[in-house]
């Protein structure tokens, strides 16, 4: 219990330090800022009168804390390049994010598992070679790429579905199935080694020798043993989803944090990029901090 | 049967090898062979596959696609191995500091190491690229800053475990000296672990480098990259579906030989895990 509780402050210590750096490091590329706001004719002089006017001159340590000031009093600043106010596009923004990862995440559950299972259970036969090769393929292939791919068939060609945007349900099926894709290939794998490695344990050869059924073993008692650490695991997938999603929320034209992100940096917008890649810092520790509490209260070996 | 044998009869390592060595192959020679991929002809553009003088047929701006795909390799694998081969040395010399001294090092690195760590390697790049600008740099440094970081994790954890061992135990009861412990008897045991894993990690570096400039922060035009090559041609795929397949087709077939690699040498190298599952699976 203590560990977790140092584990849990020493995060929030990482954090911190971890966000002030990203806010550095944003402000490195600082001589941008200029260039959005003030036209090519500007002198020198006007430019530097202008970062001392939004207040880029001070130290880092008094722009951050000021930064947080603000934060916490619900003022985002506006975006450089519409002006448009951060703290009514953030609601909007993560909404959309959640519903995809959310989905996503489902879907890396929902299919790796059951996958996994099968292909442990049926091991050496061709389910679970073409299962074991589908997943090895999986982890291989570029989401970006998957994406067009199935732009291409189940949108263009086939119609099913929309290639890009958001609107109801069909909206939803083709980005959250690329984004889940790797989570899911790596959720089969690590299920059916699990499961395997469980069937070599001893307690399975005396559950054997009692004469249980082979089908009660395995969905009750290995299959058990075998899930605890993959499901408390999920934090990692959420950091790894959250990755992913600043590709996939662009191809597919996604209007979530992901995408806000990436055309903040492209279009060197900085107050966009800096509380949206501040949230994501914090999402993504906060998952690896689920995800370890998680692993050390389903093991009991780690609880000291 | 000795490791030769052991490894010819791993079909997956035999499978990543070849694949490995053709796109490498097309890597070294397809520039020197297929010329200028800068060259455009705009009248040119859009042709399919197996267009005379063009192997891959040109992109829309008729460029050959052979000559930028093949830059492409290059540019990735460049990134993605030399930069992963930097962050192994600097991970397992961080992991063994760590596991050996133990005490406050270990404490203070494990900290930092763990928390990196959990940060997705497209996250960090789109990071490193909003404070230097696009580009290849900020790659290449999200690369080697979470690749190191991934290494020297697994190393630690290692070398906590090889340090308890009777083998170092005597070794120290005998008087040697530290570096002589660390270097003769630690680090050959650590190796392998550190070259399993560097293969999954090249792997997960050519995903982000082309991750990155499929979404514009990566590579910038004129040099090919895959990535950007995937993005140029979506807008076409109707036209001239091969300006972007075959980027994509490259990029798949260069991560799925490394993953292949790395399965195959986990199983020969680590015979710890190799006994475990085959217990398992023979029952």
């Amino acid at each position: 219990m203590i560990a977790i509780v140092k584990r849990v402050l020493l995060t929030f210590l990482l954090l911190l330090l971890s966000s002030l750096a990203v806010f550095a490091a944003i402000r490195l590329s600082g001589g941008d800022v200029t260039a959005a706001r003030l036209p090519a004719s500007a002198t020198a002089e006007d430019r530097e009168l202008f970062r001392e006017q939004i207040g880029l001159n001070k130290p880092i340590l008094t722009q951050y804390v000021d930064y947080l000031a603000k934060v916490a009093k619900g003022d985002l600043g506006n975006s450089l390049t519409n002006n448009a106010k951060i703290s009514s596009l953030a609601t909007e923004k993560i909404k959309n994010s959640l519903i995809l990862g959310t989905a996503a995440i489902v879907l890396v559950f929902g299919i790796g598992i059951p996958l996994g299972m099968m292909a442990a259970f049926r091991r050496n036969s061709w389910l679970d070679t073409s299962i074991s090769s589908a997943s090895v393929a999986g982890m291989a292939i570029p989401n970006f790429w998957l994406a067009l791919l199935v732009v291409w068939l189940f949108s263009s060609s086939l119609g099913w579905f929309p290639s890009a945007g958001q609107g109801g349900f069909k909206y939803l099926v083709l980005p959250s199935i690329v984004l889940a894709a790797e989570g899911i290939a790596l959720t089969v794998r690590m299920t059916r080694s699990a499961m395997l490695e469980n069937l070599s344990q001893d307690f399975v050869r005396t559950l054997r020798a009692s004469g249980l059924s082979e089908g009660r073993i395995y969905f009750k008692h290995i299959l058990r043993n075998s899930l605890l650490p993959i499901i408390s695991l999920a934090g990692l997938r959420v950091g790894q989803i959250v990755g992913y999603a600043l590709v996939v929320e662009t191809i597919f034209g996604w209007p979530g944090v992901g995408q806000i992100l990436v055309n903040g940096v492209l279009r060197r917008d900085y107050p966009i990029v800096q509380f949206f890649s501040l949230l994501l810092v914090v999402v993504v520790t906060l998952g690896n901090l689920a995800a370890n509490v998680g692993y050390t209260l389903a093991n009991p070996r780690l609880r000291k | 049967m000795n490791v030769f044998e052991r490894a010819l009869r791993n079909k997956q390592l035999v499978a990543g090898m070849v694949l490995g060595t053709l796109v490498l192959l097309l890597g070294i020679i397809g520039p020197i062979v297929f010329g200028d991929y800068a060259k455009q002809d705009l009248l040119m553009g859009h042709k399919p596959v197996g267009t005379p003088g063009f192997l891959f047929g040109t992109d829309a701006l008729g460029r050959d696609l052979a000559a930028r795909a093949t830059f492409g390799i290059r540019i990735s694998l460049v990134v993605a191995v030399s930069v992963t081969a930097i962050a192994v040395i600097m991970g397992t010399l961080i992991g063994l500091i760590a596991g050996y001294l133990k005490g406050t090092v270990d404490t203070v690195i494990s900290w930092v190491v763990d928390f990196v760590w959990g940060f997705p390697l497209i996250l960090v790049a789109v990071l490193a690229a909003a404070s230097i600008g696009s580009g290849l740099l900020p790659v290449i440094l999200a690369v080697g800053m979470v690749n190191t970081v991934a290494i020297a994790r697994v190393v630690r954890g290692e070398v906590l475990g090889i340090s308890e061992r009777e083998f170092v135990v005597a070794a120290r009861a005998g008087g040697y000296s530290t570096p002589r412990i660390v270097v003769r008897h630690i680090v050959p045991n650590v190796i392998p672990v550190a070259l399993v894993l560097s293969s999954y990690y090249v792997a997960v570096a050519i995903i982000a480098e082309a991750s990155l400039s499929f979404v514009g922060l990566g590579a910038q035009p004129p040099l090919p990259s895959l990535g950007q090559m995937v993005s140029d041609g979506r807008n076409f795929l109707r036209l001239n579906h091969w300006e972007a397949t075959i980027p994509g087709a490259i990029i798949f077939v260069m991560v799925l030989s490394v993953s292949l690699i790395g399965d195959g040498l986990r199983d020969l190298l680590d015979p710890r895990l190799r006994t475990a599952v085959e217990r398992a699976v023979s029952k």
